[in-house]
């Protein structure tokens, strides 16, 4: 058994599916794409896949991370174009290579995630108003956010989670965040959490429900360092 | 749609039902075909997606260079609301064009509780209700399905039905409007009606009067133009084997209803279950042949990826080479992790052990249809199934290690009296003591779906009346108080809904109108039970001045005109009523596929034949 790791993508296409209905993409994608994946024992044998995070419904990516296990060694420049050739249209796989077989699991090694939200702006959107905001956020020693789940309240301090200062970049129609998330044992949280609190608490001029997320990179510490979940533990 | 309107896909349920880009989708540059295609299916996604007729008409629409077909589906309420607000509308999956502006929206006429959705969704369009005020720059709306059999209660709100098996007529009717389009549209609407009546199995109902006796029958049917004719017969495929199967279907993001390979063995069922309209409608079989079925098997795995395949007919165990097929099957897939499976069961002990065969280990339950619970109401509706079948089936089932079945009955069938309906109990009992018997244990799992009857047009059963709402309950009442033990689940379909469905399975055109009121008042989603408002059905009978009694619960006369008489499924009214007489003496009827033929007239009215491999005269 060898364990393969791939760098996939999730397109404007497919934003709006599921993290759920994603997994179920690719692991069809490899069924057609004829790659001896392993899959478990059992009545009902499944393909043996393990994501790094779940990516909510409505954003993007460049950057989701897979463990595939594969019964049987195939170049992985082979993978990716066999794979590719038969994906639907907004997956593609960017990068692929073999891992310890014993190597951790992505979840537990990636720490950090960024994005890029864009927002587009209407008549009234002033720079000033908005960089304002964010130095405001900036400022603030603790954020709270109220997440409201089927199990009830949660208050999650919001800026124990941002890795660096936001940065804000505009054009005449849009504004572009970029943010930088650390992904903890313990949790994390959403892009778009983050821009509610902005908007709703900080005053920032946007409408958030149209903003459009996209995470741009999935970060694995590796001796202090930030490296690619592709460059840990080659074999 | 995706990035114009991000924030209602935020907010809606399942927005992937409204986003397209599934692998496999058609999508054509509009300015290189001439006609735009709408498939759709007045129910939500899932649904849509499930159906095999609609995949099979996009691949046959599809291959057409010069023809486009997009896909369309009931939007969600959710999502009509955001759209309504918006004022979005209806919009096809794979252009995210609005619907209004192709050419022709076709309809799957499934089931009568889905007519308020077809005026939802022409009203979401933007296209007005009524076909006669429709003007050139609105598509034709057009539909198929089993309901087109008898589709009079739509007759005011479709332009024009294909009768039968459509992948040839739909695209003869795309061609019949390209040419229409290219002459410059000589004669409005009417002169492509006028076009399409021609085209066998294409039936205008606007090129019909409907004349009523005082007593609120039909006395006459009457064509108003030399193009309609007196009788549209359904149109079948011959050659299975010849023609196109989508065996590149639309691969769906999210989990549909059927969400697997759909083989289609064969079409037709002649077994002659004197309350199944499937059964006239589809006739005569026709089978694949095997090799046909292993190299559509193998492409569809290929180009789908999907893990199990169901192999659909409408009784896939009458397949003439189902123990090859199978055998090949399971041979062939095992080592790529693809399940085989049989939808649909009949009650001997042969389809146990290909049950067994084909879910090794796995012991889900098994499901039985006796359909009724004694052996003289099974005559009676021609059901060819013994207790003794019943019980070699189950036991063989139970000796095999399964611990669940599931039976299907029906109540309200003709002649029906309170001992057949303590029949059902009787035989739920009669199973478990079979599996006590057999396994020395108790943990058996009985499950009993009880149906309330419809009589459908063109059955053997079109005469009959239903029982009345208030009988249905006490049956249903009946039944429940004879069934008193853990082990025996009881299940059943809401008697209003099924008297619902009565009325418009052998409705008339007067019918157009309570559809059209109901709906004002709010139906819509009538086939879904959290939807249904049966309130606004009755106050929608009331307003218009009709009764669901007149339509539902009357015996008709076997002289009488039915609405339906001048649509043919190729079947002989005589033979309808041969069956109905053999029903009330209880006389059964045998199968013609491999027997003798018991001319229902299907096969000389279309000129065809029957195609079973199992037959000597085709080895
Ligand atoms: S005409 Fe005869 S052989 Fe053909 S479907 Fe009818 S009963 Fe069967």
């Amino acid at each position: 058994m060898s364990k393969l790791r791939l760098k996939i993508t999730k397109g404007e296409e497919l934003r709006f599916i599921s993290h759920l209905d994603y997994v179920r993409a690719i692991t069809r994608a490899v069924r057609r794409a004829k790659l001896p994946a392993a899959y478990s024992e059992g009545f009902n044998p499944h393909m043996k896949v393990a994501f790094a995070s779940a990516l909510a419904v409505g954003v993007t990516s460049d950057a989701e991370y897979m463990d595939l296990d594969m019964e049987e060694q195939i170049e992985p420049s082979e993978v990716i174009a066999r794979l590719n050739a038969v994906l639907p249209p907004g997956i593609q796989v960017r990068e692929a290579g073999y891992v310890d077989e014993r190597a951790a699991a992505l979840m537990a090694v990636v720490d950090q995630t960024d994005y890029q939200i864009m927002i587009p702006v209407t008549g009234a959107f002033s720079v000033a108003d908005a960089q304002m905001s964010l130095t405001r956020f900036a400022e603030m020693e603790k954020v709270v956010y109220v997440r409201h789940s089927p199990k009830g309240k949660r208050f999650i301090d919001l800026k124990q989670y941002i890795a660096h200062p936001l940065e804000m970049e505009n054009t005449p129609q849009t504004v572009q965040l970029s943010l930088s998330i650390k992904m903890t044992s313990g949790g994390s949280v959403k892009p778009s959490e983050i821009l509610d609190v902005l908007v709703s608490d900080f005053g920032f001029p946007v409408q958030s429900q149209t903003a459009l997320i996209h995470r741009t990179a999935l970060w694995a510490a590796a001796d202090g360092k930030q490296v690619s979940p592709l460059a840990l533990e080659q074999p | 749609m995706i990035n114009r309107y991000p924030d209602i896909l935020r907010q809606v349920l399942k927005p992937a039902r409204y986003t397209g880009n599934e692998l496999n989708s058609v999508i054509k540059d509009p300015s290189q075909v001439k006609v735009n295609f709408a498939l759709a299916m007045p129910d939500v996604y899932e649904v849509g997606m499930s159906n095999l007729g609609l995949k099979i008409l996009y691949e046959a629409l599809n291959r057409q260079p010069d023809i486009a077909a997009e896909r369309v589906y009931a939007p969600w309420v959710d999502m009509e609301a955001a759209m309504r607000e918006r004022k979005i509308p209806l919009f096809a999956l794979e252009s995210s064009r609005p619907i209004k502006e192709l050419d022709l929206l076709g309809f799957t006429l499934q089931y009568e509780l889905s007519y308020t959705n077809i005026l939802n969704m022409l009203d979401l369009s933007g296209i007005p209700l009524l076909t006669s005020d429709r003007d050139l720059s609105h598509p034709f709306v057009v539909a198929g399905g089993p309901c087109a059999y008898n589709p009079e209660p739509m007759a005011e709100f479709l332009d024009f039905l294909i009768l039968g098996e459509a992948e040839e007529t739909i695209v003869e009717v795309s061609q019949a409007v390209a040419a229409w389009k290219e002459a410059g549209r000589p004669d409005g609407r009417q002169g492509l009606l006028k076009m399409a009546a021609l085209i066998p199995s294409v039936y205008v109902p606007s090129f019909y009067r409907v004349t009523y006796k005082t007593d609120g029958t039909v006395q006459q049917v009457t064509p108003t133009c030399p193009e309609a004719s007196p009788v549209i017969y359904k149109r079948i495929i011959e050659d299975l084997d010849q023609v196109a199967f989508p065996t590149k279907p639309v691969l769906p993001y999210l989990e549909i209803v059927h969400d697997r390979i759909m083989l289609e063995l064969f079409r037709g069922c002649t077994r002659g279950c004197r309350f199944c309209q499937a059964g006239i409608i589809y006739r005569p079989v026709r089978e694949r042949r095997l090799e046909t079925l292993l190299k559509q098997a193998q492409e569809l795995v290929d180009h789908t990826g999907y893990n199990e395949m169901s192999l659909v007919s409408l009784s896939s165990a009458d397949y003439s080479r189902l123990r090859e097929l199978v055998s090949a099957l399971s041979e062939r897939y095992k080592d790529q992790h693809v399940s085989v499976s049989l939808p649909s069961l009949r009650i001997d002990s042969f389809c146990i052990q290909l049950a067994q065969e084909l879910q090794k280990v796995r012991k889900s339950g098994l499901t039985f249809a006796p359909e009724a619970g004694t052996q003289r109401l099974r005559d009676v509706i021609n059901k060819g199934v013994t207790e003794q079948n019943l019980e070699d089936a189950v036991g063989a089932a139970f000796r095999a290690g399964w611990s669940a079945v599931k039976l299907y009955f029906m109540i309200g069938l003709p002649t029906e009296t309170d001992e057949d309906i303590q029949g059902i109990a009787e035989l739920a009992y009669s199973v478990k003591k079979l599996y006590m018997q057999i396994t020395g244990r108790r943990d058996i799992k009985i499950t009993i779906s009880v149906a309330s009857f419809v009589p459908k047009p063109h059955t053997p059963f079109q005469w009959y009346g239903q029982i009345s709402l208030a009988e249905m309950e006490r049956r249903q009442k009946l039944l429940r108080s004879s069934i008193r033990d853990r082990s025996i689940t009881l299940n059943w379909h809401d008697a209003p809904v099924s008297m619902i469905e009565g009325v418009f399975s052998r409705g008339d055109r007067r019918l157009g109108n309570v559809i059209l009121t109901a709906w004002r008042n709010g139906a819509k989603f009538d086939g879904w039970s959290e939807h249904y408002k049966h309130d606004v059905w009755e106050q929608a009978f009331r307003e218009v001045g009709l009764d669901p009694a007149f339509y539902a619960s009357r015996n008709r006369e076997l002289n009488e005109v039915l609405p339906w008489d001048h649509l043919s499924a190729g079947e002989d009214k005589d033979f309808l009523i041969r069956e109905y007489h053999c029903a009330l003496s209880a006389e059964c009827t045998p199968d013609c596929r491999r027997g003798s033929c018991s001319a229902c007239g299907v096969c000389p009215t279309l000129g065809t034949k029957i195609v079973d491999w199992g037959n000597a005269e085709h080895e």
